[in-house]
């Protein structure tokens, strides 16, 4: 819920106030010199952890500023459609905060490399708690933040994706397990869609959301061997794996209706809230709300595919400001921010750990979402032009195979599209 | 301007283009800011729109018109401008049809046709956003009331806002529900205006109530007809809260404005001279559109 693809509508205000965020430039503060009294240097950080875990990111920056009298880290916390209004002109033109998140996506630092905004951090990297220690980084993520050979951000957090799925709807239905292969996620879909045979049930199986979402589409595709690009950026979306998958899902939601059409990740967990559905693909930020729903909550891995076990990770970017005075402060904050103190206490709240050393150290939820990381893979990782092929192609691409479009046409046409964007000369 | 304002009285052989009215004091402020914060960013827009301008990058290349020739292609827009076209002549017919209607019928004051007067108008004064909010809850197919009283009143349970062929008219629907109170008052208010001895003659000429409407009311309310009529078009034309609130624009742009992919391309992708491109366009479009309608109703006037 929290980390906001998920988010409900985007604000209306946000979308009003946008001429008067075009007419006002940045609001935003510079860094502000240390005082002459007392040598404090205060920083300023802005995240847009809005959801339910946004005490367990405040509670790392109170501890350092409780440590650390001499720098004091003030978290603003705002939407991040806000955000991704603000921060690219307020960077750009050498203003804004020393810290921030640019976005859930982390293909959005691409746009902030490009106009020179950010800080390299490579002289920050080492091993120790007083240096940012990427070698127990998951190497996706590493290598995601590293361009041209350089590391422009550190995870701010880590999350996998899990099977959740309704204990109670299960037992009715006779399942006794969680499924472990996706056939049997597929058989037990169809049993939980009820009535059998409705168009339009009053339970589904699954409870699937393909736009404003944290994207369950691609694992689908992943499971069965497909995928969307592959790394040089050509389209591989038009692929028989690829083209199978999308067709057993789509023919599911079509056909066998075991999930809505068209929902939005909001709109898929409240389905599976009002205990509407019995599965739902989705990251640890939803685990709470779940259980204050009052939903017999059982998580499970995602069911092996074809290709093996995998999943879907997802990390948001935590960068340094080029303008910002207080580089070497602020590169201290993050060293403690990934370090393992930090992380093993902003492991109790639910979230894996953005390290893969504290494995055997966690406990709670956060274990099962930890223990889907060695099989978990970026969506889009690393593609520069990842947020365009992300709103122009694959999320129509989910939106008309679901309402009945050819697969294979339309698998065709958006693999030209997408070579069109990322420049693959295919 | 600021040279004229700050000059003290000139004298009697000052030049009369230049002589001093104290009106120039007033407007000033009005001109400023007129200049700085709507004539500069348009001027600014055009500019724009002739390169190849990213937000945030140091250089911009200087493209000349291709930017509108990139657009003539992009299919995206031509649907945007579809869906933007519906719109505006689904929710202009209908809010001055269903306004006509209603001014004819609550003509005479009650105490009951004040009350619905203002029930009509209350979602007028609502915000756009709001309105979308609002409609989006009660079509949402799992916890929606349109939801549950279709079933009861055999429509089925259509899923509104996710159905291609249902969404852009479902929308349509909420845009009418939204303005027609305005143009009801407006048209109330002229009709009021229509000095009864008109009706008095048209009835000894022996006209019904129908009739009377054909003959006297409809001639009479042309300027104002023509007045909702063009102000409902802009407003259709502009449309984005209601689709960014409602759909997003999907399901797959079947719902998608030009405004919005203007803001999409704009604001999300940061490619601003191709939205200033896109937002030119629809001023065009606008512009023209405005004065068409303008000369057709002028012209058919009768004296």
């Amino acid at each position: 819920m929290s980390y906001a693809p998920r988010r409900a509508l985007p604000s209306a205000a946000i979308a009003l106030s946008l001429t008067a965020l075009a007419a006002c430039g940045s609001s935003s503060s510079s860094s502000t010199p240390a005082s002459d009294n007392g040598k404090v240097v205060k920083l300023q950080m802005l995240t847009g952890f809005t959801g339910p875990d946004r005490p367990s990111y405040q509670a790392l920056v109170d501890n350092w500023n409780s440590a650390h009298p001499n720098i004091q880290v003030t978290m603003d916390v705002q939407p991040w459609a806000a955000i991704g209004q603000k921060l690219p002109q307020s960077w750009a033109t050498g203003q804004g905060p020393d810290l921030a998140t640019p976005s859930f996506d982390p293909n959005a630092i691409f746009q902030y490399i490009k106009t020179n905004s950010v800080e390299p951090l490579d002289s920050a990297v080492g091993t120790g708690d007083a240096k940012v220690e990427v070698s127990t980084f998951p190497k996706t993520v590493t290598s995601a933040f590293t361009v041209d050979g350089k590391l422009y951000a550190v995870p701010a957090n880590l999350a996998t994706l899990v099977l959740y799925y309704n204990k109670a709807l299960l037992q009715k239905a006779g399942v006794t397990a969680p499924p472990a292969t996706v056939d049997e996620l597929v058989t037990d879909a169809k049993k939980l869609t009820l009535p059998a045979g409705s168009s339009t049930p009053t339970q589904y199986g699954i409870s699937l959301a393909d736009h404003e979402t944290i994207q369950m589409w691609p694992i689908l595709q992943w499971l069965g061997g497909g995928d969307i690009v592959d790394a040089k950026g050509c389209a591989t979306i038009d692929s028989p794996q690829s083209v199978a998958a999308l067709k057993t899902w789509a023919d599911l939601v079509q056909k066998d209706h075991v999930s809505p059409v068209g929902q939005t990740g909001a709109d898929a967990d409240t389905l599976f809230s009002s205990k509407k559905a019995a599965f739902e693909i989705n990251g640890p930020w939803a685990a709470a709300g779940y259980r204050k729903a009052g939903i017999d909550l059982g998580i499970a891995p995602v069911p092996s595919g074809s290709a093996g076990p995998v999943t879907l990770a997802s990390t948001v970017p935590l960068m340094v400001a080029k303008s910002s005075k207080h580089k070497a402060e602020a590169e201290q904050f993050l060293a403690y921010w990934t370090g393992k103190t930090a992380q093993l206490a902003f492991s109790k709240g639910g979230f894996p750990p953005v390290r893969t050393d504290l494995a055997s150290q966690v406990t709670g939820d956060a274990k099962e979402f930890a223990a889907a990381l060695p099989n978990a893979r970026l969506y889009l990782a690393g593609l520069p032009t990842g947020s365009k092929v992300d709103s122009d192609v694959y999320v129509p691409l989910i939106g008309k195979i679901t309402r009945g479009s050819d697969v294979a046409g339309a698998a065709s046409a958006a693999a030209k599209q997408i070579n069109g964007i990322t420049g693959c000369k295919a | 301007m600021t040279a004229l304002t700050t000059g003290t009285s000139p004298g009697p052989r000052a030049r009369r283009r230049l002589r001093w009215n104290p009106a120039y004091a007033f407007v000033a402020p009005s001109v400023v800011l007129i200049a700085v914060f709507i004539v500069e960013p348009i001027v600014q827009s055009g500019w724009m729109s002739l390169h190849d301008w990213s937000m945030g990058e140091a250089s911009h290349r200087m493209r000349g018109f291709g930017n509108y020739a990139d657009l003539l292609h992009d299919s995206r827009f031509w649907n945007a401008l579809k869906v933007t076209c519906l719109y505006t002549a689904g929710t202009a017919a209908g809010q001055v049809a269903l306004g006509l209607l209603l001014a004819e019928a609550l003509r005479r004051t009650t105490w009951f046709s004040s009350v619905l007067r203002t029930a009509f108008f209350f979602p007028f004064i609502a915000s756009m956003a709001v309105v979308g909010i609002v409609w989006r809850f009660l079509l949402d197919p799992q916890v929606g009331l349109v939801d549950a009283w279709s079933g009861h009143l055999g429509l089925g349970h259509p899923n509104w806002l996710q159905s291609t062929s249902l969404a852009l008219p479902t929308m349509i629907g909420v845009g009418i529900w939204k303005g027609f109170g305005f143009t009801m008052i407006v048209l109330l208010a002229a009709i009021q205006a229509i000095p009864t001895y008109l009706y008095e003659a048209a009835r000894l000429d022996g006209a019904g109530r129908v009739a009377q409407f054909r003959h006297v009311t409809l001639p009479t309310l042309r300027p104002s007809v023509l007045f909702v009529t063009v102000i409902a078009t802009i407003q259709g034309l502009q449309l984005f809260d209601l689709s960014y609130v409602m759909t997003g624009g999907g399901p797959v742009f079947h719902t998608e404005s030009v405004v919005q992919y203007l803001y999409q391309r704009g604001f999300v992708d940061f490619s601003l001279g191709y939205a200033s491109a896109i937002a030119w366009v629809l001023f065009v479009v606008i512009l023209a559109v405005a004065l068409v309608q303008l000369r057709v109703l002028r012209y058919r006037d009768v004296d």
